[in-house]
């Protein structure tokens, strides 16, 4: 991991937060090279105990957030409102986030989670 | 219809179980209200069927729970509201069943005579003449069997003496079963376990009504029984829905959904508690499957959220998670959808 090009990036969050730090360096390598989403940033989310995602779509605006977990891990109802909280500035109060859920082999999954009642698209 | 819309509706616990019977509050439940339930009554010789169901409609406790908490419905423990019948109500009442059955034997009685004025010219007369034979052989074993029956001291109201003589109605009276020093228990009306064979078989056949809804009988009496809130039916031991924190959140994610225009239906289809209705189920497709979460610290693991998300996205729904929280009293909602990559 410490030889992987993105460690430089991710070396700081993933000595603050050790337990989560298998799901932050998956999401991240997944989101920069098989999405390859643009403006990359990692992002501290402290009420979480993890380090979090912050991009954009290839040919997008919008700056989306990408929190990831392993698939073993056990969270809660207030675990997610307060990542919404975390995530909240006074500039940006992003409407929904992506959760990246990581298992052991390599594989990932995103689920896109709004805050409130959201209609699905028709 | 005036009527069911001031009065509060009668919800009838039996076994904890809320019923709907009158059609009329089904309707003003759904239209006023935005109840739905669920119709569960089926045809007693059809009861595999189940497209289409009737009467009574079953409402999820957390339904019940809410119409009775918003004053419109009060419950009713049901089979306490049936009080031991007087004997003038049980005259009263087997006097109509006679009444009902004679105005139905007149009509078969004219019905065959009209027929018998006129018949039908594919007969020729010897088939006419053997029918009349056969029919006049009926009469006969008729008349026996039921002078028999009579003789026996037939208390029955469902053997009637006579097929095609109209009986004085003092003479019918005189035959109900309204002995209450009898061994038989008094509630038992008739006793029809003890029917006479020989006779039922060759009457013309008349229907005996029994209404699905026994509220009508003058000795339903359900208002020592009624209970206008919760608490109340909880302390009579009727209705114990919300017990538990999770009974509770389901009541308060219920109420708080209603109140923001949806309605619910059951989730069981889609793995969650509710399926939520932009408007009526009969004309909108449900946009969310949701769940209930008791309190904001329960677990929650990764796999729910792919197991719902992917099912929803599938079905064009979006999973609702409905996080109550019960020192608050307050919902809080997560959408689910799959993100479309990875």
């Amino acid at each position: 991991m410490e030889s992987h090009p993105s460690f430089s990036v991710l070396s700081a969050l993933i000595a603050k937060y050790p337990r989560a730090s298998s799901s932050l360096f998956q999401a991240y390598n997944d989101i920069v090279y098989a999405q390859q989403w643009h403006d990359v940033e990692v992002v501290d989310l402290e009420t979480c105990s993890r380090g979090a995602v912050k991009g954009r779509k290839r040919d997008t605006e919008e700056v989306l957030y990408v929190v990831p977990c392993s698939l073993s891990e056990t969270l809660s109802f207030a675990w997610f409102v307060s990542s919404f909280m975390s995530l909240r500035t006074p500039e940006t109060n992003p409407p929904f986030i992506f959760l990246a859920i990581t298992t052991q082999d390599a594989s990932i999954v995103y689920y896109k989670l709004s805050q409130g009642i959201v209609k699905p698209p028709v | 219809m005036s009527d069911s819309e001031t009065r509060p509706i009668p919800i009838r616990v039996a076994n904890k179980t809320a019923y709907v019977w009158d059609v009329d509050d089904i309707a003003t439940i759904r239209s006023k209200h935005r109840i739905c339930g669920v119709l569960t009554g089926t045809l007693p010789h059809l009861s595999q069927q189940n497209v289409f169901l009737g009467v009574p409609l079953v409402l999820m406790p957390e339904e019940a729970v809410f119409l009775v908490e918003s004053g419109a419905a009060v419950l009713i423990d049901d089979p306490k509201a049936y009080l031991q019948p007087a004997i003038p109500q049980l005259q009263k009442w087997s006097a109509e069943q006679q009444e009902s059955i004679r105005t139905q034997l007149a009509y078969s009685e004219t019905k065959q005579a009209k027929d018998n004025a006129s018949p039908s010219r594919a007969l020729s007369e010897d088939a006419l003449r053997k029918r009349k034979e056969r029919e006049e052989r009926k009469k006969t074993q008729a008349a026996l069997a039921a002078k028999a029956t009579a003789e026996e001291g037939g208390l029955d109201v469902f053997a009637q003496e006579g097929s095609s003589t109209p009986t004085a109605p003092s003479e019918l009276n005189s035959t109900l079963s309204l002995t209450p020093t009898s061994d038989l228990p008094p509630s038992t009306p008739s006793n029809a376990t003890n029917p006479s064979k020989s006779s039922s078989s060759s009457l013309p056949p008349y229907t005996i009504v029994i209404p699905a809804s026994a509220s009508s009988h003058e000795w339903y009496t359900p208002s020592s029984c009624t209970y206008t809130t919760v608490e109340s039916a909880r302390e009579a031991g009727v209705w114990d829905y919300p017990s538990t924190l999770a009974e509770r959140a389901r009541c308060g994610v219920f109420k708080d959904l209603w109140k923001q225009g949806y309605f619910m239906g059951g989730g069981i289809k889609f793995g969650g508690e509710y399926l939520v209705y932009p408007g009526d189920p009969l004309r909108y497709h449900s946009h969310f499957a949701a769940t209930v979460i008791e309190s904001p610290m329960a677990s929650l693991r990764p796999m729910e959220i792919v197991a719902h998300g992917r099912l929803g996205t599938a079905t064009k729904k979006a999973h609702l998670l409905c996080g109550w929280d019960d020192e608050k009293q307050e919902v809080s909602y997560l959408s689910i959808e799959w993100a479309g990559f990875g």
